[in-house]
């Protein structure tokens, strides 16, 4: 069945028909990092295709497993024959949560804005209490979430405020930037090392106010909220896709949610903002690629003697753009880069941070941990910022973004 | 082969209405013996559409059937719920019928105290959102879906702890008459070849179709049974939730039923001579899927999974006129009194009918035969419920997910697509003493869903040997029974997703497992 | 938009052997499918043809009559000469792939005869060596060993059917009461991961080398390793001390992910690349070539430039071919010929389920080159080459050539590719990547 007709987006409902293609494979079983390593999840083919034909609207919910899908979303990918597993599961989750209510833990974890615009202010004062073992534990006792799971440093300013008192640089090539909420409130840094990366490359960067897409909000299954924001951010970012301008965004979670996810999942095919920002939206390693394709990228790269191991993220495989990345380090002399065959970290956005997922999260990232610790790189280097946190997390090895390879290798540094 | 010398009651059929005969009779005190040459509802009952009518289909051309099933729809939620799920109706008005029968609609079901209410499209709409957007009115109605196998086997099971004794696999090959009257029959064990004399005060032939056949042993002829042949396609999953009507005079096609985890789109109505040659046209099925283009668009995108034929059992006695469309032959029952027409005692036939008044066709079957054994016993069939339903809660579609939630990490799941557990099967198969796949799929769906068996025949049949039920080759042939079987459901409707099902089975079966080279009978081991 | 030397859709067998040819000789090779293909479902061997209807023993000698007998069977397009190259090609890269030193054995000359999984001896041309010693040729009794966690393999059953074949000296079968991580249901390759592991395989053998008789040879559940199988299959037989060897199950097939982790780590070192949840929908065309594929991804079209477009989508299966509920087919990629599907009125399939059908052959029909062609023999487009289940002419499931068809045509396709590519064009260096 043609899910997507010309550019009709069928969303929502037609993803679950969607189901109709299952032949029972068992490829996508195969390909689950989450059940592979504990029996509490199902599988995809159990959890999505499978137990969906067994799911009505109106009638309350009844599989609760299906709760330990991480949505990273690799099933979808495998698939030969085109199912939209990933998808189904993330809205038999959702319909759980309506069933049987969403724990406070999620609702928080939910809103990193929330936590960005607390913690900011005080962030010395934040930091210490996110790494305080005491409170920790009260913290899991109390909600939920697991007292060893990776939490980002607060950076006490956010890159707002840095992209206020930036004077742009003027060009002809605009773009606009998604810089999304982990940039923001933990790693202004990268957002700083973007723009002059982009500029580096006469690119003007415009960022505008923004918040956050709801992806993770999407995740824990509050779909109404998850909209909301979406539509928002949508909105703030349409103006610039109508004029023609490319936006550019460095987390792929974030990015594939506007690329294709709230409108798969949250039905919002008929948002006229997210429709027309869908289609430009450029995965910040994409977009260099494709200036380079055009000839427009500086490629006098300077050699960085460095060994990384670059581990894909989920989320960014599930853009089906191939890995840019590697593209992009190819150009970089001396660097030696090492691909991970992991497929996923475990992290899975705020997954891995609850105490009844903290283990299986660690459990799936294992084989990508036992690689880093093998090759014991100089860092690691992933485009996701919160598997970047849990693989620094795990070894203890400096994880980055790839723009910092080629911010350094621009002589930017 | 146990001795089975004598009943008070000989019921000759067991689908819907030989089930709810023997439960009726066995409720009130007689000895009953079921005679059924196949499976139980193996015949028309297990080939319907599964729909429990609210009435609605008849309120304006055929009223006494329209009230008949008002009443007994209430009645069978109240003494079978577990076999029923409440998914309520809507008749909708498509572009292709006349928005003025709608009135004709509303006022037939006032006249017949059917509970039927128009709300506005928009509404229905919003209920199944993959209803034809270019509906012109709706109207819903209390229509329900029930499951017939576990109807039929509630009923049996019902019968059998009130005594009864219930023999599948016993066909009957000839009645015996004494003196103008029916004291019995005898039958043969399929499975051994034995056969067996039954006597009986009473005969009373349930055979529906085939009753024609059971009578002509009798030496009775002319007896006006129209075998009506009908397709129906399971698509793979439910595109609508609700049953869906079209609003108009009864045509073909024109109801979408979700029953468990498919919707049903049917049916044809054509005459047929034997009831059991009933071949699967292309002609029906090319037609079907237009009749559920016109209810869901985009039908002819969804997955189909299985056609099949059930033949009805209509009557028109042949001495009254010639058939014309069968669809204008009455759907009401009728008890066919063999005394009165051709001078026979001792045998009452049940004709025409549909499975929503199973149980009073049952009730008048009994009370005709009490009325001539010049007995009072009254009918309970209207407040007992037969086992399987004592916790009076109906059937909902999530249950099976839920069970199987619980048991998660303890069971295997060997039919993955209709969730059926490892133990659940093996139970089964100890319970049943059967060597046939077939029969299992019956009883517990095995192999109904969307992989056609593809990944759980196997499963199930090394299960079979394990159970010390099989040698191998008894699996064997069970194994290739059931794919043939299969096949004969699927072949007409193989396009799309469910030829790529096909061609992965393909693989399995033949390109993995060869099992067309598994050793026959024949073979000797060295 | 993109620009490679090649792109080949499909990620089965006939794609990633394609695929890993031509990177290997320098063309830049992207791979794009809508998923995974056929090697995680197929049982891992290379069967090049067991029944022509009879059952085959020397499968060269049977392919070069079968291709006289049918002209339009897709053998014709590589002979016994291109069926014995790439079975030569393929154990070659098997050998000295990512997980060497397990390797291949077999060949043209004659077919092994393997038991299935329900104990019918199975002709296969070329296996796995953990296979190998399950040739029923070999006659000696077998032990079928299974697990009760693996509800996809039941030795008893097997053993029953073997027994009373005419092949074969005797079976029985035995269950080991052994699982990972003391779960109740683990498939194939959750068994397949544990005896990666030595520790487990330790408890194998110590539970099963006392119940073995003398003269008994081992059958497992193909399971045995997946990122190890040689060193698994090694320590059992080392163990046991007699000949192991592992027989094909339902999906998913540990041996058929095997196969696919070699060629896509042989591709990798190429330099080649793979982009999943691509689904291609249609070509940009000039003079009878293809210059671009367009693709959807997600809710986006991408346009991927090519020189060359191998076609190895897998027929009916996977959607390379449709049929649909108005009884037209087509080829879903680019829309080519589609031969051997009966008119809407017609009798596609037969009521014998075991018998002939009509459409059973349907597909693609090529021409020498592979190149597709229509209803009159017309070439459709020039740089277009099809390869393996999506061709016309062939039942692979019934005669038991599915693997070999896709090895063969993959393989000549890309040999083809290269044979046309000048120096210049088809030969650049490869992506470089460290």
């Amino acid at each position: 069945m043609a899910l997507h007709e010309g550019n009709d987006v069928l969303g929502a409902l037609l993803m679950r028909e969607s189901l109709d293609h299952c032949v029972k494979c068992t490829i996508c079983e195969t390909f689950c990092p989450v059940s592979n390593v504990t029996p509490l999840f199902g599988g995809p083919k159990y959890s999505g295709p499978q137990a969906e034909r067994f799911r009505i609207e109106d009638e309350p919910s009844s599989d609760s497993s299906v709760n330990y899908c991480s949505g990273c979303g690799i099933c979808t990918q495998v698939c030969p024959q085109g199912v939209h597993i990933a998808e189904i599961n993330t809205q038999a989750k959702a319909k759980y949560g309506a069933t049987h209510g969403v724990p406070l833990r999620d609702r928080i974890l939910a809103r990193p804005t929330l936590a960005g615009r607390l913690g900011t202010p005080v962030a010395p004062l934040a930091n210490w209490t996110l790494r305080n073992r005491l409170l920790r534990l009260a913290a899991e006792r109390m909600i939920g979430i697991d007292h060893r799971a990776p939490m980002p440093r607060f950076a006490g300013r956010t890159f707002q405020r840095w992209a206020r008192r930036h004077t742009p640089r003027r060009a002809n090539r605009r773009v606009a930037f998604f810089h999304g909420c982990g940039t923001n409130y933990y790693e202004p840094r990268l957002g700083a090392m973007t723009v002059a990366l982009l500029e580096h490359n006469g690119v003007a960067v415009e960022v505008p106010k923004q918040d956050c897409c709801g992806l993770p909000l999407q995740s824990n299954g509050l779909f109404d909220d998850a909209r909301g924001y979406a539509h928002r951010l949508a909105a703030r970012l349409a103006p610039f896709a109508r004029e023609g301008v490319d936006i550019v965004g460095t987390s792929t979670s974030c990015t594939l949610m506007l690329k294709r996810e709230a409108l798969e999942i949250l039905g919002m095919e008929d948002d006229a903002d997210l429709r027309v920002v869908s289609g430009r939206v450029f995965d910040i390693c994409e977009y260099l690629v494709a200036m380079h394709k055009r000839g427009e990228l500086k490629t006098d790269f300077q050699p960085v003697p460095e060994t990384v191991v670059y581990h894909a993220p989920c989320q960014q495989q599930g853009h089906g753009i191939g890995e840019p990345a590697l593209d992009l380090f190819a150009l970089v002399p001396e660097l030696r880069v090492v691909e991970s065959d992991a497929d996923c970290c475990g992290i899975a956005g705020t997954y891995g941070l609850k105490r009844e997922k903290y283990d299986i999260a660690m459990r799936v990232g294992a084989p990508l941990f036992a690689k880093i610790a093998d090759t014991a790189p100089d860092r690691a280097v992933c485009d996701s910022e919160t598997c970047r946190w849990q693989i620094e997390h795990a070894t203890g090895v400096r994880t980055a973004h790839p723009v910092e390879v080629l911010h350094r290798a621009s002589g930017l540094d | 082969m146990r001795e089975v010398p004598r009943a008070d009651v000989l019921v000759i059929g067991g689908g819907a209405t030989g089930a709810g005969v023997a439960w009726d009779a066995a409720l009130r005190g007689f000895d009953v013996v079921l005679v059924e040459r196949g499976d139980l509802a193996e015949g028309t009952s297990g080939r319907f559409h599964g729909l429990l009518h609210s009435g609605g289909r008849y309120v304006v051309k055929d009223p006494v059937a329209a009230e008949e099933c008002v009443v007994e729809n209430a009645i069978l939620r109240r003494v079978i719920p577990d076999c029923i799920e409440d998914t309520g109706g809507l008749f909708v008005t498509t572009p292709d019928d006349d928005p003025a029968y709608g009135d004709r609609f509303l006022e037939g079901c006032r006249a017949a105290h059917l509970p039927a209410e128009e709300i506005d499209v928009a509404e229905a709409l919003r209920r199944e959102p993959r209803l034809n957007p270019a509906i012109r009115r709706a109207f819903t109605v209390p229509d329900a879906s029930i499951d017939a196998w576990k109807t039929v086997w509630s009923f049996a099971r019902g019968a059998s702890a009130h005594g009864a004794r219930i023999l599948t696999y016993h066909r009957v090959v000839a009645l015996h008459r004494t003196d103008g009257a029916v004291t019995g029959a005898r039958v043969r064990n399929e499975r051994t070849g034995e056969e067996l004399d039954i006597e009986a005060g009473f005969t009373l032939n349930a055979s529906g179709a085939w009753a024609a056949q059971i009578l002509h042993m009798a030496g009775i002829e002319d007896v006006g049974v129209v075998p009506g042949k009908g397709i129906m396609i399971a698509m793979n999953h439910r595109l609508v939730n609700t049953v869906i009507n079209r609003c108009t005079m009864p045509a073909d096609g024109d109801i979408l039923v979700p029953v468990r985890t498919v919707s049903i789109i049917g049916t044809t109505d054509i005459h047929s001579a034997d009831p059991d040659q009933i071949p699967v046209t292309q002609a029906e099925v090319d037609q079907m899927l237009d009749d559920g283009e016109r209810l869901v668009p985009r039908f002819r995108e969804a997955r189909a999974l299985r056609v099949w034929a059930g033949v009805r059992p209509l009557f028109q006695d042949a001495r009254a006129g010639a058939v014309g469309d069968t669809r204008d032959v009455s759907r009401t029952h009728a008890v066919i009194d063999h005394r009165e027409r051709d001078g026979v005692d001792g045998l009452l036939t049940m004709s025409g009918g549909k499975l929503t008044t199973l149980r009073l066709m049952a009730e008048d079957l009994v009370d005709a035969m009490c009325a001539q054994l010049g007995t009072e016993r009254p009918c309970h069939t209207a407040e007992e419920r037969p086992p399987g339903n004592e916790d009076g809660e109906p059937y909902h579609l999530g249950s099976r997910l839920g069970r199987r939630e619980r048991t998660l990490q303890e069971e295997q799941l060997i039919c993955e697509c209709e969730l059926i557990g490892r133990r659940r099967l093996e139970e089964a198969m100890r319970a049943r003493g059967s060597t046939n796949l077939d029969d299992f799929r019956r009883l517990l769906r095995l192999g109904m869903g969307p992989c056609q068996g593809g990944f759980c025949i196997y499963r199930a049949t090394g299960i079979l040997h394990g159970v010390d039920r099989l040698d191998g080759a008894e699996a064997s042939a069970s194994l290739r029974g059931f794919l043939q079987e299969r096949w004969k459901g699927v072949w007409p409707i193989l396009y799309g997703d469910q030829l790529r099902q096909a061609r992965l089975d393909d693989w399995i079966f033949q390109g993995l497992l060869d099992v067309e080279h598994l050793p026959s009978e024949q073979e000797v081991a060295p | 938009m993109s620009h490679h030397d090649v792109v080949v859709v499909g990620t089965g067998l006939a794609g990633l052997t394609a695929a890993v040819r031509l990177a290997e000789a320098g063309a830049r090779v992207l791979v794009v499918a809508k998923g995974i293909g056929s090697t995680h479902l197929s049982p891992g061997t290379i069967d090049v043809l067991g029944y022509a209807p009879a059952r085959v023993e020397r499968p060269g000698e049977a392919l070069g009559a079968l291709v006289e007998a049918q002209p339009a069977h897709p053998y014709r397009l590589v002979g016994a000469q291109g069926m014995g190259a790439a079975i030569g090609w393929f154990k070659d890269r098997v050998a000295n792939g990512s997980l060497a030193p397990y390797a291949y054995t077999g060949g043209l000359e004659e077919n092994l005869l393997l038991p299935t999984a329900i104990g019918v001896p199975r002709p296969s041309a070329v296996v796995p060596e953990t296979m190998a010693a399950g040739d029923l040729r070999d006659g000696g009794p077998v032990c079928v060993v299974g697990f009760r966690a693996l509800k996809d393999f039941h030795p008893a059953l097997l053993a029953d059917n073997l027994g009373r074949s005419r092949i074969g000296a005797g079976a029985r079968a035995a269950e080991l009461d052994l699982v990972p991580e003391r779960r109740t249901d683990v498939n194939a390759l959750g068994f397949a991961r544990a005896l990666d592991d030595p520790a487990f395989r330790g408890e194998v053998i110590a539970q099963l080398a006392a119940r073995l008789r003398p003269d008994e040879r081992v059958a497992f559940p193909a399971v045995l390793g997946i990122a190890d199988p040689h060193g698994a299959w090694a320590a059992l037989e080392h163990g046991l001390g007699r000949p192991v060897f592992e027989v094909p199950t339902l999906p998913p097939s540990v041996p058929g992910m095997r196969m696919f982790a070699i060629l896509r780590e042989a591709l990798r070192r190429a330099g080649g690349a793979v982009v999943l949840n691509n689904v291609v929908t249609g070509a940009e065309q000039a003079g009878g070539r293809v210059t671009a594929l367009r693709t959807r991804v997600g809710l986006r079209d991408e346009r991927r430039g090519a020189d060359w477009v191998v076609l190895a989508t897998g027929g009916f299966a996977s959607g390379g071919l449709e049929l649909d509920s108005r009884w037209t087919a087509r080829e879903t990629a680019l829309g080519l010929p589609v031969t051997g599907v009966p008119s809407p009125g017609e009798e596609r399939f037969r009521p014998d389920y075991f018998g002939d059908h009509p459409m059973g052959r349907a597909g693609v029909a090529v021409d020498r080159e592979l190149r597709p062609v229509d209803a009159a023999g017309e070439r459709v487009l020039e740089n277009v080459l099809v390869a393996g289940a999506t061709l016309a002419g062939a039942e692979p499931w019934r005669e038991k050539s599915g693997d070999g068809l896709s090895l063969a045509t993959g393989h000549r396709a890309a040999e083809l590719v290269l044979d046309a590519s000048t120096p210049a064009a088809g030969a650049p260096a490869a992506a470089a990547r460290s």
